[in-house]
């Protein structure tokens, strides 16, 4: 029992790494805190249902995140970009207003049922590890999971951009000051975030069902997940991410009352030791 | 505004109120009403928070919804008449809101409107599972006695009586408020929103008058909670849940929380638009999302932000030879 929750803490947690890396880079360069990155993941599982339908779950899980990019650089370039000298306040409203749209069409567009997606042929098997049958499709989101963080850190620790993206986030007029292109370098990581948001939706998709609350549902853990981490940290997010799926799994064992009051417990207990988060000054 | 002007403003509206109910005789409509002046003051809640605090709430419901909860279950419970459990319940609240408000205020910007989310959050859930104490997801009817303040409930229930009720609350609200924002917590309040550090160079301890006006806002709130609680004789676990927090929040930037009153037109926009709007309802969301979206970049102060400016901009747009006033006066 203890075994299987741990399991799916771990899948959860990894979503969650895969939501959550989106919301943070977005804060770090825009600092907005996205009230839409739930709907725009809403989108992609959507995307990723019609994909894999009409031809299948592997094109899906490339185009689907593709069209999400697209859609970020356009979000970045025709809202964030004009509202930057905006208080962030401002924005972030906006960006509820833009989850009311996206839900809205979403809505319009498939339908208030609810949708599922099969599992892959090539994953659709269990395998036998520590006394209990895993599926491994579940496997391979933990693994997913563990790629986008270990992609990302190493992205922006080696490469060129992601030096501008880190120094961008410490201060951004510095960094244009020194001939980098911030607009150029914001629409990449907004339109990098919203993929991620997509992806997360395409990976969900075949164990968790599609509906339109399924938006709420991740949005509110992400941003505990975020909060906890500290705001726009990349590290804090993956490690406040992993706690959280382990705090639900563990708390639905020992504390099947409360477990769902965890994750907020956890979050306010933090943030009144450490009103920023985990990683730190960034708020 | 002075006193005499706020007090002869606080007449007119009660008359105005008044005058409502003797033209409309249409009870759908009066409904109308009365749902819409009902999240007005749930407006003004969150409005005071962001105007005397700078900070946004996304979890006021619980305050909503709370409210409902707490009369609902001291009414079921059967110790005392209906009038000290609805004032008990606002007591409760208000001190319920110090007490979280001393902790989350300390957290700054948009983390504490998060703060706030999982805060409501938790109630909702809270309320969605205990099915013993709360009805769980179905909600609990509220057994309000047969005479409340000495009105026999078949009279208080009347459309036209229920909207006189909830439009005098309002009134009374705002009028309250504004004088109590007037005094020196309005002064102090301001300070620390404006700059809290220098507030505390200057000798004001900025906790406590951030909390209390945490605390204020959720007793208006209540105060909402509770006519909605009447004028339905239902709660349920939506009336906590975030999406209606964030409704109200739109209301709120709609309106522009700049002034007062801002608020309380934002709801009222917001209800009115939704009947009009009536078959095309179906796409309320993104409708409103649009209209919350021109609004805040066309007109960061909101509706009322953008009247106020038309009225300074009228007063200028006449000009009268400085010479001409005092004999236009006499």
């Amino acid at each position: 029992m203890l075994a299987i929750n741990l399991f799916n803490g771990l899948v959860y947690g990894a979503l969650l790494i895969v939501m959550c890396s989106g919301l943070a880079l977005i804060y770090g360069l825009r600092r907005v805190v996205n009230f839409a990155h739930g709907s725009l993941y809403m989108m992609g599982a959507y995307l990723g249902y019609t994909i894999s339908t009409q031809s299948n779950f592997w094109v899906a899980l490339l185009a689907a995140p593709a069209v999400m990019a697209l859609v970020g650089v356009l979000l970045d370039r025709y809202c964030f970009r004009l509202l930057q000298d905006r208080e962030p306040l401002t924005v972030v409203l906006v960006t509820f207003g833009l989850l009311l749209i996206i839900e809205d069409l979403v809505v319009s567009v498939w339908g208030k049922s609810n949708l599922s997606v099969p599992a892959p042929e090539l994953l659709n098997f269990s395998l036998e590890l520590f006394g209990a049958q895993l599926p491994a499709y579940r496997i391979a989101v933990i693994f997913v999971g563990a790629a986008v963080a270990l992609g990302l850190s190493l992205w922006l620790r080696y490469s060129k951009a992601g030096l501008f993206v880190r120094a961008a986030s410490t201060d951004p007029v510095t960094t244009s000051m020194q001939g980098v292109n911030t607009d150029r370098l914001s629409a990449g990581v907004v339109g990098l975030g919203t993929a991620l948001a997509g992806l997360a939706g395409v990976v969900a998709a075949p164990f968790l069902s599609l509906s339109p609350s399924m938006s709420a549902d991740v949005i509110i853990d992400s941003f505990v997940v975020v909060v906890i981490g500290g705001l726009g940290s990349l590290a804090g997010a993956f490690i406040a991410a992993m706690v959280l799926g382990m705090v639900q799994a563990i708390g639905a064992v020992y504390l099947p009352d409360a477990a769902v009051l965890l994750p907020f417990v956890l979050m306010i207990a933090i943030l009144i030791w450490k009103p920023s988060g985990l990683a730190g000054s960034r708020t | 505004m002075n006193l005499p002007r706020i007090g002869l403003t606080t007449l007119v509206a009660l008359a105005f109120g008044l005058a409502v109910t003797s033209f409309v005789s249409s009870g759908t409509l009066l409904s109308l009403f009365t749902q819409a002046i009902i999240y007005a003051i749930f407006a003004i809640g969150i409005g005071v928070l962001l105007r005397q605090n700078g900070m946004v709430s996304f979890g006021h419901a619980l305050y909503f919804g709370g409210a409902g909860y707490g009369i609902g279950i001291l009414l079921q419970a059967q110790l005392m008449p209906a009038e000290l459990a609805i004032v008990l319940t606002l007591v409760g609240l208000t001190a319920l809101a110090f007490v979280i408000g001393l902790i989350i205020v300390r957290v700054p910007g948009i983390a504490f409107g998060m703060l706030t989310l999982a805060i409501g959050q938790m109630a909702f859930l809270m309320a969605s599972r205990a099915r013993g104490v709360t009805g769980g997801a179905d909600g609990m009817n509220i057994d309000w006695p047969s005479t409340l303040f000495g009105l026999s409930q078949s009279v208080l229930l009347k459309p036209a009586h229920m909207f006189l009720l909830c439009w005098s609350v309002l009134v009374l609200v705002l009028f309250a408020l504004a004088l109590l924002l007037r005094s020196r917590f309005g002064s102090i309040t301001e300070a620390v929103r404006d700059n809290e550090e220098r507030a505390r160079f200057i000798g004001i301890t900025t906790l406590l008058p951030r909390a209390s006006v945490y605390a204020l806002s959720a007793l208006v709130t209540g105060v909402a909670g509770i006519l909605s609680s009447l004028n339905t004789g239902f709660v349920s676990p939506e009336n906590l849940h975030w999406s209606l927090s964030g409704m109200t929040l739109m209301m709120v930037v709609v309106g522009g929380a700049r002034a007062l009153w801002g608020p309380a037109l934002g709801a009222v926009v917001y209800f009115l638009f939704k009947d009009i709007l009536g078959d095309y309802a179906t796409h309320w969301m993104s409708i409103f999302g649009l209209a919350l979206i021109s609004v805040i970049v066309f007109s960061p102060h909101g509706i009322a932000g953008a009247l106020q400016r038309l009225s300074t901009l009228g007063k200028r747009g006449a000009p009268l030879p400085a010479a001409a006033r005092p004999a236009q006066a006499h």
